[in-house]
C-alpha cells in the first residue's frame, strides 16, 4: 500500500510539473501554434492530476473519471477551434517575414 | 412532471434543439428559426418567474438518475433573476440581429466580403443554451459543462467579425480555456474529497470536514479561474480587445451576458458549494481589494478612450469591479450577521442583472453607429445625434443605469451595497463607490456628448445619409432596453424576495 501511495504521489508531481511548464509557456510565448499547444499541456497536466486523484481509492473514482471523459472533449474542441483560428491568421499574411509560409 | 418543471428542462434543450437544426437551415430560415425559439424561450421564462415568486422551488431530475452522477436543473431565485434577464435580453438582441442582419458579422463568400454572418444563429442559440444551464445547474459538473459551452461559442461568435476580430478571438480563447481549466482543478478537487458533484451535498460533506485546505486550495483554484472568465482587473486584458472587435450584436451579449454566466458559477462556489471556510477571509479581501482596483482602473482607463466600443468595454471592467466590491461583506465573518451577507449578496444580483440590460443596450447603441458610420472613433461621430435621436435616448437611458442612478437596478444595488457597508462599518466602501460613480459619469459624458454636439462639417458626416426603415427599427430595439433599464429599477423588491428562494442560508 506505502508504494501505492508512492506512485500516486509521482503522478501529481507529474501532473504539477506539466502544469506548470505549460501556464509558464503560454504566458511568455509569442508564437500562436506554441501557445496553443502550451494550452494543451496545461489540460493534459489537469487531467492527469484528476486520473491521479481518482486512482487513490482501490474501486477507480467513477465522479472523477467522468470529469476526465468530458474534459477530454472538450480539449478537443477547443483546440480545433483554435485551430482553425490560427490557420485563419497566419494564413491572412500574405508575406510572412519569417519565411514559414504555409 | 408540472409546466414549471417542463419549462426548466426546455429552457437548456430547446435552444440546443434550435442551434442544431439552425445549422442545416439555409441563412433566411436560420432567422426565422432564431427568432421563433427566442420567442419560445422568453414565454416559457414566465412559468419559472412566477413559481419563483410563489416561494416555490421548482427542480427537475433529468431521467430519473439522481445525484451523484444525474442531472439536476434546480431554479432557485439566482436562476430566476439571471433567466429572466437573459430572457428579456436575448430576446430584444435576437429581434435587432434579425432587423439588421449586418450587426451579426461578415462573411466571406466566394467574391467578396458579404454583411450578414449565417454562422451566427447556432452559436448564439448554443451560447444560450449554455447560459441557462449554467442558471439553472444543480451540480458543479453540469456548471462546467455549460460554462464550456458558453465559453466556446462566445469565442466563436467574437470571430464572426472578420479579419480584425480573429486575434482578438484566440487571445479570448485562451485565456477563456486557461480559466476553466483551473476550475476544473478545483472541481475535481472538491469531488475528490467529497465523492460528489451535487451543490448541497457537497456542502454536506465539506461541513463534515475537518481540515479546510483543500476545500480552500480548490476555492482558490476555481476563483483565478472564473476571476479570468469575469475579466477581474489584473487578468481583464483580453476582454477590451474582444468585446470591442466582435460584430455589433455580438458586443452586447459578451459584455451583458456571457460574464454574468462566470458571475453565477462564482456566486455558486461560493455560497452553495463551500460552507464559510477558516482560512478565506484573506481570499474575499483580495476580491474586494481587486474589486475596488477595477472600479477606479477601468473608468480611469475608459476616460483615456477616443473610440466609443473600446470605452463601452472599459467601463465593463469598471462595473466588474463593483460586483467583487461585496465579498468581503458576503460571507458571514465574526458577527456571523447572515442578514449583512444576505444585503451584499442581493447587491451584486442587481448590480450584474442591472449591469446586464443597461450595457447590452449602450453596447448595441455603439455598435449600430459604428455599422452605420463605418467608425467608432468619437471625433467622427460628432453630432450624430441629430440624425438618430431615439438612439441618443436610448443611450442616456442606459446611462442612467450604469451610473446607479434612480430609478435603475444599479441604483438598488448600490443602495443595498452601500446599507450592508454601513452594517458592517466598512466606511472604505463608500469613497469607492462615490468615485465609481463621479467616474462613470465622467467617461459616460465623454462619450455620449459629443454625438449631441454641432458637427463642424456640415452634411458631410456618414451619419448624415438617410436612415432606412430598418435602421429606425434597430434603433427602436436599443430604446427598448433603454426603458427596461429604468422598468427594471422598480423591480428591486421583487428581485430580493425571488432571491430568498433556494438561498444557501
Amino acid at each position: 500500500m506505502d508504494f501505492g501511495m508512492d506512485t500516486i504521489t509521482w503522478y501529481l508531481l507529474i501532473a504539477a510539473v506539466m502544469v506548470i511548464f505549460g501556464m509558464v509557456r503560454l504566458l511568455l510565448v509569442r508564437d500562436l501554434l506554441a501557445r496553443l499547444i502550451a494550452l494543451d499541456v496545461t489540460g493534459i497536466g489537469v487531467l492527469l492530476t484528476l486520473v491521479a486523484l481518482a486512482a487513490r481509492s482501490d474501486a477507480t473514482d467513477p465522479v472523477l473519471q467522468a470529469l476526465v471523459i468530458t474534459g477530454l472533449v472538450i480539449a478537443v474542441a477547443f483546440t480545433g477551434l483554435g485551430a482553425v483560428l490560427i490557420r485563419r491568421i497566419e494564413g491572412q499574411q500574405d508575406d510572412p517575414p519569417g519565411g514559414d509560409a504555409p | 412532471m408540472t409546466f414549471p418543471q417542463f419549462a426548466l428542462g426546455a429552457l437548456t434543450l430547446l435552444p440546443l434543439l434550435g442551434a442544431a437544426a439552425a445549422v442545416v437551415l439555409p441563412h433566411p430560415a436560420r432567422r426565422i428559426t432564431g427568432v421563433v425559439t427566442a420567442v419560445v424561450i422568453a414565454l416559457l421564462t414566465v412559468p419559472v418567474l412566477v413559481t419563483v415568486t410563489s416561494g416555490e422551488l421548482p427542480e427537475l431530475v433529468l431521467g430519473g438518475f439522481d445525484a451523484p452522477l444525474g442531472i439536476h436543473l434546480r431554479g432557485d431565485g439566482l436562476a430566476a433573476v439571471f433567466l429572466g434577464v437573459t430572457s428579456l435580453v436575448g430576446l430584444i438582441l435576437t429581434g435587432y440581429a434579425a432587423i439588421l442582419p449586418k450587426s451579426t458579422g461578415t462573411f466571406l463568400s466566394a467574391t467578396a466580403w458579404v454583411p450578414g454572418h449565417p454562422g451566427f444563429w447556432p452559436l448564439w442559440l448554443g451560447c444560450w443554451s449554455g447560459l441557462n444551464a449554467v442558471y439553472l445547474s444543480g451540480d458543479l459538473f453540469n456548471l462546467y459543462v455549460a460554462l464550456e459551452l458558453v465559453g466556446l461559442t462566445a469565442v466563436a461568435l467574437v470571430a464572426l467579425g472578420g479579419r480584425k476580430s480573429w486575434e482578438p478571438a484566440l487571445r479570448y480563447l485562451f485565456v477563456a480555456v486557461l480559466g476553466s481549466l483551473l476550475f476544473l482543478a478545483g472541481v475535481g478537487l472538491l469531488a475528490s474529497v467529497t465523492g460528489t458533484l451535487d451543490l448541497q451535498q457537497t456542502r454536506e460533506a465539506l461541513g463534515g470536514l475537518e481540515d479546510p485546505t483543500p476545500a480552500l486550495l480548490a476555492l482558490t483554484l476555481m476563483t483565478i479561474g472564473l476571476g479570468m472568465k469575469v475579466a477581474l482587473l489584473p487578468m481583464h486584458r483580453w476582454l477590451v480587445p474582444a468585446h470591442s472587435s466582435a460584430p455589433s450584436v455580438v458586443s452586447p451579449i459578451l459584455s451583458g451576458l456571457v460574464l454574468k454566466a462566470a458571475l453565477v458559477v462564482l456566486l455558486r462556489c461560493w455560497l452553495w458549494a463551500v460552507p464559510v471556510l477558516a482560512g478565506a477571509e484573506w481570499l474575499t479581501w483580495l476580491l474586494g481589494g481587486l474589486g475596488t482596483a477595477a472600479v477606479l482602473a477601468g473608468s480611469v482607463l475608459a476616460l483615456r478612450q477616443d473610440r466609443l466600443k473600446p470605452l463601452v468595454a472599459y467601463s465593463t471592467i469598471a462595473q466588474i469591479g463593483y460586483w467583487f466590491l461585496a465579498f468581503p461583506l458576503l460571507l458571514p465573518g465574526e458577527n456571523d450577521d447572515a442578514e449583512l451577507a444576505s444585503g451584499a449578496y442581493g447587491a451584486v444580483v442587481a448590480l450584474a442583472a442591472g449591469h446586464a440590460i443597461a450595457k447590452a443596450g449602450l453596447f448595441t447603441a455603439a455598435g449600430f453607429l459604428k455599422d452605420r458610420c463605418g467608425t467608432d472613433e468619437i471625433a467622427a461621430l460628432r453630432g450624430a445625434g441629430a440624425h438618430h435621436p431615439t438612439l441618443i435616448l436610448a443611450m442616456g437611458l442606459c446611462a442612467v443605469g450604469l451610473l446607479g442612478l434612480p430609478i435603475s437596478l444599479g441604483f438598488t444595488g448600490k443602495w443595498q451595497l452601500a446599507t450592508a457597508a454601513v452594517g458592517a462599518e466598512h466606511w472604505w466602501l463608500f469613497l469607492v463607490l462615490a468615485a465609481g460613480t463621479l467616474l462613470s459619469a465622467g467617461y459616460l459624458l465623454r462619450g455620449i456628448a459629443p454625438l449631441l454636439m454641432q458637427a463642424e462639417v456640415d452634411d458631410n458626416t456618414p451619419a448624415a445619409n438617410p436612415v432606412t426603415v430598418r435602421e429606425r427599427t434597430g434603433e427602436l430595439a436599443v430604446l427598448l432596453l433603454g426603458v427596461a433599464t429604468l422598468a427594471t429599477g422598480l423591480l428591486g423588491a421583487w428581485v430580493s424576495t425571488m432571491l430568498e428562494v433556494g438561498s444557501w442560508w
